[in-house]
C-alpha cells in the first residue's frame, strides 16, 4: 500500500520548490530549487513503486537525469553567468501573482479532479492533491517560460513543465510500463543538453542569453 | 476487418534508419564517402520495408511488432510510405548539395567532413523516429517518438550555427517541447481514462483504446483532446501555435527544410488526427472544433506569406496554410472529408517538398534567398524553373496537378457536410495561394536577369539535386492525371479513422456504469 501522507507531503513540497526555481534571480540557486525538486519526485516514483515495481527504475532514471545530469549541465551552462537576465515582471508583483494565481488553480483543480478522473476510494484524496499540484507545477513552468527573459531560466521552466507532467503520468497511471517510462525519462535529459548547448552558442555570438535579443528573424 | 500478423518488418522500417544513424554518429570519421553510402543505405531500407508493409496492410493484412506495440495499419502504412519515400529522395538531394553547404559554415568546434557525419546521422535519426511515429500503437509511446523527432532535428535546424541558425533553433526546440509536453498530459489523460476501461496495459494501445473512447467522461474528452491539439498541433504548425516553423523551416539546410514541411507537419498532423479521433464518433464538437481551426490556419497561413520577401519563408507560411486545409479535411469529419484530408496530406507532402527543393537548388547556384534578389532565372536552370512551377500550380490546386484533385474532394466533402463557410473560405484561400507562389515563380524565373543571377558561375544544379527534383514533380502531375493511382490505399487509410459509433458495447457499456456509480 502506497503511504499516502509520505506521498501528500513530497507532492505538496513540489510547490514550493517550483516557486523558488520560478523566483530565484540567481540561477545557481535555482538550480539548487530545482534540483530539490528532482529529489522529491524521485521520493513520489519511490513510494508508488510498493503498487508497480517497474517504477524504482524510474525512480532510479529520474535519480540520475533529472537530479545530476540536468542540474549538471545547468550548473555548467551558468558557469561566469549566475544573474538572470531581468524578467519581464518584478520580483513584488511576480510572487504575488503567483500567490494568487495558483492559490486559485490548485483549490480549483483539487475540488474538480473527480470531474475528469474515475477514481473512487481511499487513493482519491492523494490523486486529487497530486493532480492539483501537477497541474499548479505545470502552470508555474509556463509562467517561467513566458515571463523569463533568460534562456537558461525557461530552460528550468521547461523541467519544471516536464515535472508537472511527470506527477500526473506516475499518479494516474502508476501501473505504466517500463518502457514507456524509460522513453519519457531519457528525453527530458537529451532535450535539456540540446537546448543548453545550443543557447550556448547564442551567448557566444549574441554575448548575451537574453531572448529579447534573439530578433533576427522577424515575423 | 484485417487480420493482425506479428512480424519483424515493421520494426525494421525503424531500426534500420536509425542504426544508420548511429553507425554514421560513431563512425563518422573514419568512413569518408561510405558515410552517404551509409545513409542511401539506411533510407532506401526504410522505404523498401515500407512498400512491404504497405503492401500487407492495403492486403487486408495488419503488421504488428513487439505485441502491438508497433502497428502498421493502412493509416500508418501510407504514413510510412510517404515519410521514407521524401526521407530518401532528401538524401540523394543532400549528396552534392552539402558538401557544397558545409564548406560556407556550420556546427562549431568540428571540421567540413564532421559537419557531415553529424547531418547524415541526425539525419537518419531523424526519418527514423518520424517513421516509428507513424508506427507506434502506444499512447505514450506515440508521445516519446513525435519528441523524440522534434530532438532528432533541433541540431539539424541550427545546423549552420550563426544567428538566424541558432535563434530557430532555440525557438524550435523550445516551442515544439513546451507544446508537445501538453501533448503528453493529454495522452496521460486518455491513458488513465482507458485504463480503468480496460484494465492494465491495454490502456496503452490505441487500437483498444478506440473501442471505448466513448465511454469517456466528457470532461476528460474536453481536457485531453485541448491538450492533445496544443501538443501535437504546435508541431503541425497549426495557427496560433505555429511561430516558430518560419523560422526553422528558412533556417535549416533545404534538404531538412523539405522533410519538416514536407513530412515532419504530417507525422505531427498524424499523432492528432491518430489521438483526437479517438473522440470523433461520439464528440462531435471535437471534430466541428478542428474543422474551425483548420480554417484559421489556412488564413492566416496565406495571408503571412502574402507578406514574405524570403523565399523559404514564403514556403513555410504557406505550408502552414496547406496545413490548414489538411485539418479542414479531418474537421469536416465524414469518412468523405477524412478521405480528402489524407488525399491532401500526400500531396502536400510530396508538392512541398519540391519546392523547397527547388528554393534549394536557386539558393546554392545563386547564393541568394530573396524574392528581391532574384529575377530571370529560367534561362539558365530550366529543369529548376519547370519543377518550381510545377510545385507551385500544385500547390495551389490548379489543374492537372495533384493539388487541384485534393482540393477539389475537400470543397465537395465540405460541401456535403453542409460547412459552406468553410468551402467558400477554403477557395478564396486557395486564389491567394496562387497569387503568392505564381508571383514568385515569375519574379525568380522570369522577367530580367537579377544581379545575383548574372553571375557566370550561375547554371543548372547537379543531377542528383535535379533527379529528386524530377521524380517529385513527376508524382504530381501523375497523380493529377490518375488520381486513381492512389484512391484505393486512401480509401484503406481512411476507414482507419473512426467516423462512426463503432465501439465494443459490452466494454462501453461497463465504463458507462462505472461512470454513472461515480457520479
Amino acid at each position: 500500500m502506497v503511504n499516502q501522507n509520505l506521498v501528500h507531503t513530497l507532492s505538496l513540497m513540489m510547490i514550493f520548490t517550483s516557486f523558488a526555481a520560478v523566483e530565484a534571480r540567481n540561477l545557481r540557486h535555482a538550480t539548487i530549487a530545482y534540483l530539490c525538486q528532482a529529489l522529491l519526485i524521485c521520493g513520489i516514483l519511490a513510494a508508488y513503486s510498493v503498487q508497480n515495481f517497474a517504477l524504482i527504475y524510474w525512480a532510479a532514471t529520474a535519480l540520475v537525469t533529472k537530479a545530476i545530469l540536468i542540474p549538471w549541465f545547468l550548473w555548467r551552462s551558468t558557469e561566469g553567468a549566475e544573474q538572470e537576465t531581468r524578467p519581464i515582471i518584478g520580483f513584488g508583483i511576480s510572487a504575488v501573482l503567483l500567490i494568487v494565481g495558483l492559490s486559485i488553480m490548485f483549490k480549483l483543480t483539487h475540488t474538480h479532479a473527480s470531474l475528469f478522473i474515475n477514481v473512487k476510494g481511499g487513493m482519491a484524496k492523494l490523486l486529487a492533491t497530486n493532480l492539483a499540484v501537477a497541474f499548479t507545477v505545470f502552470a508555474l513552468g509556463l509562467y517561467a517560460i513566458l515571463t523569463r527573459r533568460d534562456a537558461i531560466k525557461t530552460v528550468i521552466g521547461l523541467c519544471l513543465l516536464e515535472n508537472g507532467v511527470h506527477l500526473s503520468l506516475v499518479s494516474l497511471a502508476p501501473t505504466i510500463k517500463e518502457t514507456a517510462l524509460a522513453g519519457i525519462a531519457t528525453e527530458v535529459v537529451v532535450t535539456v543538453y540540446l537546448l543548453l548547448y545550443i543557447i550556448g552558442g547564442i551567448r557566444e555570438k549574441f554575448q548575451s542569453t537574453d531572448t529579447f535579443k534573439l530578433s533576427e528573424l522577424h515575423w | 476487418m484485417s487480420r493482425e500478423v506479428e512480424s519483424v518488418i515493421p520494426a525494421l522500417v525503424t531500426i534500420l534508419p536509425a542504426a544508420a544513424g548511429v553507425l554514421i554518429l560513431c563512425l563518422g570519421r573514419w568512413l569518408g564517402w561510405v558515410r552517404e553510402a551509409l545513409a542511401l543505405a539506411g533510407a532506401l531500407a526504410a522505404l523498401a520495408f515500407s512498400v512491404i508493409v504497405a503492401v500487407s496492410a492495403f492486403g487486408g493484412e495488419t503488421l504488428t511488432s513487439f505485441g502491438s506495440q508497433i502497428y502498421a495499419d493502412s493509416l500508418s502504412a501510407l504514413l510510412v510510405v510517404l515519410v521514407s519515400s521524401i526521407g530518401l529522395l532528401a538524401t540523394i538531394y543532400s549528396l552534392r548539395y552539402m558538401r557544397h553547404q558545409v564548406h560556407e559554415g556550420g556546427l562549431p568546434h568540428t571540421t567540413s567532413e564532421g559537419r557531415l557525419t553529424a547531418y547524415y546521422g541526425w539525419l537518419m535519426l531523424f526519418v527514423s523516429t518520424m517513421l516509428w511515429a507513424c508506427l507506434s500503437n502506444n499512447i505514450i509511446m506515440l508521445y516519446v517518438a513525435v519528441e523524440a523527432s522534434t530532438i532528432a532535428s533541433g541540431l539539424l535546424v541550427a545546423f549552420y550555427w550563426d544567428k538566424r541558425a541558432l535563434e530557430a533553433g532555440y525557438k524550435y526546440l523550445m516551442l515544439l517541447t513546451v507544446g508537445i509536453t501538453f501533448a503528453l498530459f493529454g495522452c496521460v489523460l486518455v491513458y488513465a481514462a482507458g485504463a480503468a476501461a480496460l484494465g492494465g496495459h491495454k490502456g496503452l494501445l490505441l487500437s483498444e483504446l478506440k473501442t471505448v473512447a466513448g465511454g469517456f467522461p466528457v470532461t476528460t474528452v474536453v481536457l485531453a483532446s485541448a491538450f492533445l491539439i496544443v501538443g501535437f498541433g504546435t508541431k503541425a504548425g497549426i495557427a496560433p501555435f505555429h511561430p516558430w516553423l518560419p523560422d526553422a523551416h528558412a533556417e535549416a539546410p533545404t534538404p531538412v527544410s523539405a522533410l519538416l514541411s514536407g513530412v515532419m507537419l504530417k507525422v505531427a498532423i498524424y499523432a492528432l488526427v491518430r489521438t483526437v479521433s479517438l473522440f470523433f464518433a461520439d464528440f462531435s464538437p471535437v471534430a466541428m472544433f478542428l474543422l474551425g481551426l483548420g480554417v484559421f490556419t489556412l488564413i492566416i497561413g496565406d495571408l503571412m506569406a502574402l507578406a514574405q520577401d524570403d523565399l523559404k519563408r514564403m514556403l513555410a507560411y504557406s505550408s502552414v496554410s496547406q496545413v490548414g486545409y489538411v485539418l479542414m479535411g479531418f474537421g469536416i469529419g465524414t469518412q468523405l472529408g477524412i478521405f480528402a484530408g489524407l488525399f491532401h496530406l500526400v500531396n502536400h507532402a510530396i508538392a512541398k517538398a519540391l519546392l523547397f527543393l527547388a528554393a534549394g537548388a536557386v539558393i546554392y547556384s545563386t547564393g541568394a534567398r530573396t524574392l528581391s534578389q532574384l529575377g530571370g532565372l529560367a534561362k539558365k536552370m530550366p529543369v529548376t524553373a519547370f519543377c518550381f512551377f510545377v510545385g507551385a500550380f500544385a500547390v495551389s490546386g490548379l489543374p492537372p496537378f495533384n493539388g487541384f484533385q485534393s482540393k477539389l474532394a475537400l470543397f465537395v466533402a465540405g460541401a456535403y457536410a453542409n460547412d459552406w463557410w468553410a468551402v467558400i473560405l477554403g477557395i478564396a484561400a486557395s486564389l491567394v495561394t496562387l497569387v503568392v507562389l505564381v508571383k514568385a515563380a515569375r519574379t525568380i524565373f522570369w522577367g530580367k536577369l537579377s544581379e545575383a543571377a548574372s553571375a557566370t558561375n550561375v547554371r543548372e544544379a547537379p543531377a542528383s539535386v535535379c533527379a529528386a527534383m524530377v521524380i517529385l514533380a513527376a508524382l504530381c502531375l501523375a497523380i493529377g492525371v490518375y488520381p486513381r493511382l492512389v484512391y484505393s490505399p486512401l480509401k484503406a487509410a481512411s476507414a482507419v479513422v473512426q467516423t462512426t459509433k463503432t465501439h465494443n458495447p459490452q466494454v462501453l457499456a461497463v465504463n458507462i456504469d462505472a461512470r454513472n456509480g461515480n457520479r
